[in-house]
C-alpha cells in the first residue's frame, strides 16, 4: 500500500458554537492528486489551513509527511508548497525580488531554471511587480513559487478562483506538469468541476464541514447516478431505497438521484414499484456534485411547493 | 540566511516611514539649530550695540543663551517617535491582516519565532537608525564649538533617547492589539492602552533611574504578551 503522505483523524473545528469541519477522516496516499471538493463555506480553507498548522483543531489531528499539522517543523514546510487562496503576494515586490525571497526558505532545493521556465511559459517577466499583475497572473507567480522547490507536497486552495477559462487552462496544463513527474503529491480544493476532472485521481467532497466521499473520481463517478422511471398511471408517493439521496416526483414519472445503487436493485426496484420502464440519465461530474452535496431539504420543499 | 531575508523584507516594508520619520526629524533640527544660531547671533549684536560692549566681552549672560536649543527638535522627537512606533506595528502586523498574507508568511521553512523575531528587529533596527543615530548626530552637530553660544546639556540627548524608547513601547502596543482577536471595544485595545498608560508614567519621572526601570518593565511585559499572542494566533 502507498504510503500516507497526509492523514486527517477526527479533525474538527469550531467557531464559537459553530462547526466549520466536523470530524474530518482522511487519507491521501503518495502520488495522489487529490480534487477537495465543497460548496462555498463547505470549510475547504478550514481543512487546509488546519492540515497546515495555521489553525489549531477543536478537536482530532492532522499528519503531514508523518509530522503533527501543530508542530510542523521548518524541516517538514521545506517540503511542502502552499498555494494560498486568492493568491496573496507581497504586493511591493517584483517577481525577481519575491523568487529571491522565497529561494532564502529553500536553499538546497530551489530550481532557478523550473521558475524561469515556468515564468516565461506564462509570459511574464522577472521585473514586473506583483501588484502591477492581474489575478490570473498573481496565480500563475504563486504555482512558480510552490513549484520551483519542488515540494514532495503540495496544496493549493482554490487555485483557479477568479480566473477565466483561458488562464485557468494554463495554470491547469502548468500543474499537470508538476504531476507528471513521479512521487508528487497534489490536494487542491476547487469548486471548478471541470478542473478536477481534468487533474485528478481522487476526490474528497465535504459538505458544510461533514466529509460525504473519498474515493477515487471514476468510482464516484459511476456511484452518482441519476434514473427516470415512467409508469403508466400516477407515480409512487414515496420512495423507500437504500442509496436514494433524492427524488423528484411528477404525475407519471419519479426522478431519483442514487449513490451506490447498481442496475439490478434499480430494475428490481423499479418492478417492485410498477414502473413501465426506466433509463439512466447521463451526467456529467458538476451535475452529480451538485446533487450529491444538494440538501434533502430543499427537494422536500419543491414537492410541498408542488403539492 | 532566512531571518535576514525575512529583515531586509520588513525594512523594505518599513522603509518609507524610516526616511519619512527621519528626514522630518532632521529637517526640524537642522532648522532649528540654525535658526537658533542666527538668532543667538543676532541678539548678541543687538545686546552689545546697546551695552557698547565688543565681542569677547560678553560670557554667560542668560539673555543670549536663554532655553537649550535642541529642546524644542525634542518636543517634535515626542510625537515622532511614538508616532513612527505606532505605523511600524500597524506596517508589520495590520497590513499583513488586511492584505492577507499572514498564510504565504507563516508558511516558510522556518519557526514563528523567527518571523516575529525579524519584525521586532526590524522595527528596533529602523528606530535606532532612523531617530536614535539622527537625534544623537543632531546632539554632536549642535555642540560644535561655534555654533551655538553654549554647548547643549547632555540631558536633552537623554530626553530624545527616553523618547526613542516610548517609540518601541509605541510599536509593542500596536503588535499586541493588531494580533488580539478580541472586539476593538473589549481587550483589544489593551495593548494600546497599556502602552499609552506607560509612555505616560515613564514621561512623569523625574529620576533617571525610575525612567529606565518603568521602560524595562513595560517593554518586558508587551514583549512577553506579544511574542504569547504571535505563537498561539490563528491565522
Amino acid at each position: 500500500m502507498a504510503e500516507i503522505v497526509l492523514e486527517t483523524k477526527g479533525l474538527t473545528k469550531y467557531y464559537g458554537a459553530k462547526p466549520a469541519l466536523d470530524h474530518l477522516d482522511l487519507r491521501v496516499p503518495r502520488g495522489c492528486i487529490c480534487g477537495f471538493l465543497g460548496r462555498n463555506g463547505a470549510g475547504k480553507t478550514t481543512a487546509i489551513k488546519l492540515m497546515l498548522g495555521l489553525l489549531t483543531p477543536t478537536a482530532g489531528s492532522a499528519t503531514l509527511l508523518g509530522c503533527d499539522s501543530t508542530a510542523l517543523t521548518p524541516a517538514i514546510r521545506q517540503r511542502i508548497g502552499y498555494v494560498t487562496e486568492g493568491h496573496r503576494l507581497l504586493r511591493w515586490m517584483t517577481i525577481g525580488r519575491l523568487e529571491e525571497f522565497q529561494r532564502a526558505f529553500f536553499p538546497r532545493q530551489w530550481d532557478s531554471r523550473l521558475f524561469a521556465e515556468m515564468i516565461e511559459y506564462f509570459e511574464l517577466s522577472k521585473r514586473q511587480k506583483i501588484k502591477h499583475l492581474s489575478n490570473g497572473q498573481r496565480a500563475q507567480v504563486s504555482l512558480a513559487l510552490a513549484l520551483a522547490p519542488n515540494p514532495e507536497l503540495l496544496v493549493m486552495d482554490d487555485p483557479t478562483l477568479g480566473l477565466d477559462a483561458a488562464i485557468r487552462r494554463q495554470f491547469l496544463e502548468g500543474m499537470i506538469e508538476l504531476i507528471t513527474r513521479q512521487g508528487r503529491t497534489v490536494l487542491f480544493s476547487s469548486h471548478i468541476l471541470a478542473d478536477v476532472e481534468r487533474v485528478a485521481d481522487r476526490i474528497v467532497v465535504i459538505d458544510r464541514g461533514v466529509l460525504r466521499a473519498d474515493c477515487p473520481l471514476e468510482q464516484f463517478r459511476t456511484s452518482v447516478r441519476k434514473v427516470v422511471l415512467h409508469f403508466d398511471n400516477s407515480a409512487p408517493a414515496d420512495v423507500e431505497l437504500a442509496g436514494l439521496l433524492h427524488f423528484r416526483r411528477s404525475e407519471r414519472q419519479l426522478e431519483l438521484t442514487l449513490v451506490g445503487v447498481g442496475d439490478a436493485e434499480v430494475a428490481d426496484w423499479a418492478r417492485q414499484a410498477g414502473a413501465e420502464r426506466f433509463d439512466f440519465v447521463e451526467m456529467n461530474l458538476e451535475d452529480q456534485f451538485i446533487e450529491f452535496t444538494a440538501p434533502p431539504h430543499r427537494w422536500r420543499l419543491f414537492q410541498w411547493e408542488k403539492a | 540566511m532566512r531571518f535576514l531575508a525575512l529583515l531586509r523584507k520588513e525594512l523594505r516594508e518599513s522603509l518609507p516611514w524610516l526616511l519619512l520619520a527621519g528626514l522630518l526629524l532632521l529637517g526640524v533640527g537642522l532648522l532649528t539649530v540654525h535658526s537658533e544660531a542666527r538668532f543667538a547671533r543676532m541678539r548678541y549684536q543687538h545686546w552689545s550695540a546697546h551695552q557698547g560692549l565688543g565681542p569677547g566681552e560678553v560670557v554667560n549672560t542668560y539673555d543670549l543663551v536663554r532655553s537649550p536649543h535642541l529642546a524644542w527638535v525634542a518636543m517634535w522627537l515626542a510625537f515622532i517617535a511614538p508616532g513612527l512606533g505606532l505605523v511600524l506595528g500597524i506596517c508589520h502586523f495590520w497590513v499583513p491582516l488586511f492584505a492577507r498574507t499572514w498564510s504565504f508568511l507563516l508558511h516558510r521553512s522556518t519557526s514563528r519565532m523567527s518571523i516575529l523575531g525579524a519584525k521586532l528587529a526590524a522595527a528596533i533596527l529602523g528606530l535606532l537608525v532612523s531617530l536614535g543615530l539622527v537625534w544623537t548626530g543632531l546632539y554632536w552637530y549642535a555642540c560644535r564649538p561655534g555654533l551655538l553660544p553654549i554647548p547643549e546639556p547632555v540631558q536633552i540627548l537623554v530626553v530624545g533617547w527616553i523618547y526613542i524608547v516610548i517609540g518601541l513601547v509605541a510599536y509593542l502596543g500596536t503588535a499586541l492589539s493588531a494580533l488580539s482577536t478580541a472586539r476593538w471595544y473589549t481587550t483589544r485595545i489593551f495593548g494600546l492602552v497599556f502602552a499609552a498608560l506607560a509612555a505616560f508614567l515613564i514621561l512623569v519621572q523625574w529620576h533617571l533611574g525610575w525612567v529606565f526601570a518603568l521602560a524595562v518593565l513595560a517593554i518586558a511585559i508587551l514583549f512577553v504578551q506579544t511574542v504569547a499572542a504571535f505563537l498561539s494566533r490563528e491565522f
